[in-house]
């Protein structure tokens, strides 16, 4: 069994985070809050609740080193929360959006993090250290919808964002005096704050959940069409791959290693790609449990009596049970999983990570006992 | 499972788009005599949907997708030689048949969609659902 750990937190949770030393999980259970939970003695207990958003938390990222939670809400305001002593103290983050903030996550460095917005934009906010406090700059042009994903490749200063319009670019947020400059010549050959240095019009359909491989040399995100992409030497010429498969839509991806992505989304099952020697991606397997019902699509009853009625009209004599309800038994997630985290480990290989979703669960994963997968890690 | 590259491909004017679509429609007229519905399908479906916002285009193609369709008689046979290629396309025209709502037409495109399902999966409803760029 993949899935080593099953926990039912809330009816629904939008979004989760793990702390530095992953004693804690901070989620948000569909409504305005953040809840953070440790696990004490095998029993999960609630440590704290961040109140100050007024309307859905979004999102929410944890920095590994420096110990900050970032979290964002459709009322449009990000707070960092800092801990000191007991207590969680949040300072608020002007981001001057006029739509709600969608998605954020932390810059390697841990000194910037980027927020996508239903505005169509993207803001990139760092810490000024005279004034005490953090900034925000937007990058405006380029976004005809909203940015539902932003990914930062692991050199701190380009990101990459997914859209609703299809696309995912990838900019540089290269900030004066935050940033060091790489060339040794001068600034000329710098990438400017907010220029696009490559937008992939691959999907015709909303984009979601683009990432990095550890490395930065490849790009993956999903299509609302039940595709994935993976797109090699991000630049001028990139080498994209489209791989169509048949399972519905995913919704957020993880890299586990180079050659391993993990994809998670409205099947409530995670889903294995992995790329061969000669670097062609292809869907391996689902991670968790699944009864595939030999007569049609795997689905709940509910499914399944839709399609029974829609195939009933042409059977002409032919009974519609040949459509079996079939419910999966002992899958982990029951609703589509819409959040999946990287669990650290000490050690070189990731082998852990974690998921949650619509169904108020969080799961945690672990590859070491999927023999056909060691290849890949 | 399909991958590939990207393709930029150049839009013809519709003229040359329907010369192209009568010559298909000899193509299948042929094989179809010749009692090959399956080879007779995937010519229909080669080359589709043509890259136009013509409705006249779209509609000629489908006339020609429509008469291959209705000419197969063994569903379950025709996908043992059906390349899995022509599925998400297949999947596009299975509809516009259900949408004409005409009796023959609708009971042969359910018949293939279930067969289609089973074959290629929800995610190629999706991808017939979210593509609104390719339209047939």
């Amino acid at each position: 069994m993949a899935a080593v750990a099953v926990h039912q937190f809330a009816p629904c949770i939008t979004c989760h985070a793990w702390s530095p030393d992953q004693s804690m999980v901070a989620f948000c259970p569909n409504n305005n809050e953040v809840h953070i939970y440790k696990l004490l003695q095998d029993k999960w207990e609630k440590v704290h609740v961040l109140q100050k958003h007024d309307q859905l938390v979004s999102g929410i990222d944890w920095s590994g080193t420096s110990n900050r939670i970032v979290s964002v809400s459709h009322d449009r305001n990000s707070y960092v929360w800092n801990q000191e002593g007991p207590e969680w103290v949040p300072t608020l983050v002007i981001l001057r959006l006029n739509r709600a903030a969608l998605c954020v996550q932390w810059s390697p460095k841990e000194n910037k993090f980027a927020v996508g917005s239903g505005a169509k934009n993207v803001c990139i906010c760092y810490y000024e250290g005279e004034n005490n406090w953090w900034v925000s700059k937007v990058i405006r042009k380029k976004h005809n919808s909203s940015v539902t994903g932003v990914a930062w490749h692991p050199n701190n200063i380009l990101l990459a964002t997914t859209s609703t319009d299809g696309k995912c670019r990838v900019f540089s947020t290269f900030i004066k005096g935050v940033d060091a400059r790489e060339s040794k010549t001068g600034s000329s050959s710098d990438p400017k704050f907010g220029e696009q240095i490559v937008q992939l019009d691959l999907s015709s359909s909303w984009a979601f959940g683009v990432k990095w491989s550890p490395s930065g040399n490849t790009l993956a995100y999903v299509g609302h069409n039940s595709m994935i992409y993976f797109v090699d030497d991000v630049g001028p010429s990139p080498l994209a791959q489209n791989v169509a498969f048949r399972y519905l839509p995913l919704r957020d991806v993880l890299f586990v290693s180079e050659k391993m992505v993990i994809g998670v989304g409205y099947d409530c099952n995670p889903m294995v790609f992995a790329a061969d020697k000669s670097g062609l991606w292809s869907f391996i397997r689902f991670l968790g449990e699944r009864k595939e019902s030999s007569s049609g699509p795997k689905s709940g009853s509910q499914f399944s009596e839709a399609f029974g009625k829609f195939y009933g009209q042409s059977r002409q004599g032919l009974s519609s049970d040949t459509v079996e309800p079939s419910k999966i038994q002992g899958a982990a997630h029951d609703n589509c999983i819409n959040c999946i985290e990287l669990l650290k480990q000490k050690g070189s290989k990731t082998k852990r990570f974690s998921t949650s979703g619509m169904d108020g669960k969080v799961v945690i994963w672990d590859l070491e006992n999927q023999q056909d997968l060691k290849e890949y890690l | 499972m399909m991958a590939g590259a990207e393709k930029i491909v150049e839009a013809d004017n519709s003229e040359a788009i329907i010369t192209r679509i009568e010559h298909k429609s000899r193509k299948i007229e042929s094989l179809l005599k010749q009692n090959k519905p399956v080879e007779a399908l995937k010519t229909a479906l080669e080359g589709s949907p043509p890259v136009t916002r013509d409705e006249r285009c779209k509609s000629a193609n489908w006339i020609v997708v429509h008469r291959a369709l209705m000419a197969i008689k063994n569903v379950e046979g025709m996908f043992s030689s059906l390349d899995p290629e022509y599925y998400d396309i297949l999947m596009k025209y299975l509809y516009r048949g259900l949408s004409t709502g005409d009796r023959p037409t609708c009971d042969q495109c359910l018949r293939v969609h279930e067969k289609l399902t089973e074959r290629a999966g929800l995610g190629c409803i999706l991808r017939s659902l979210a593509d609104t760029v390719n339209t047939v």
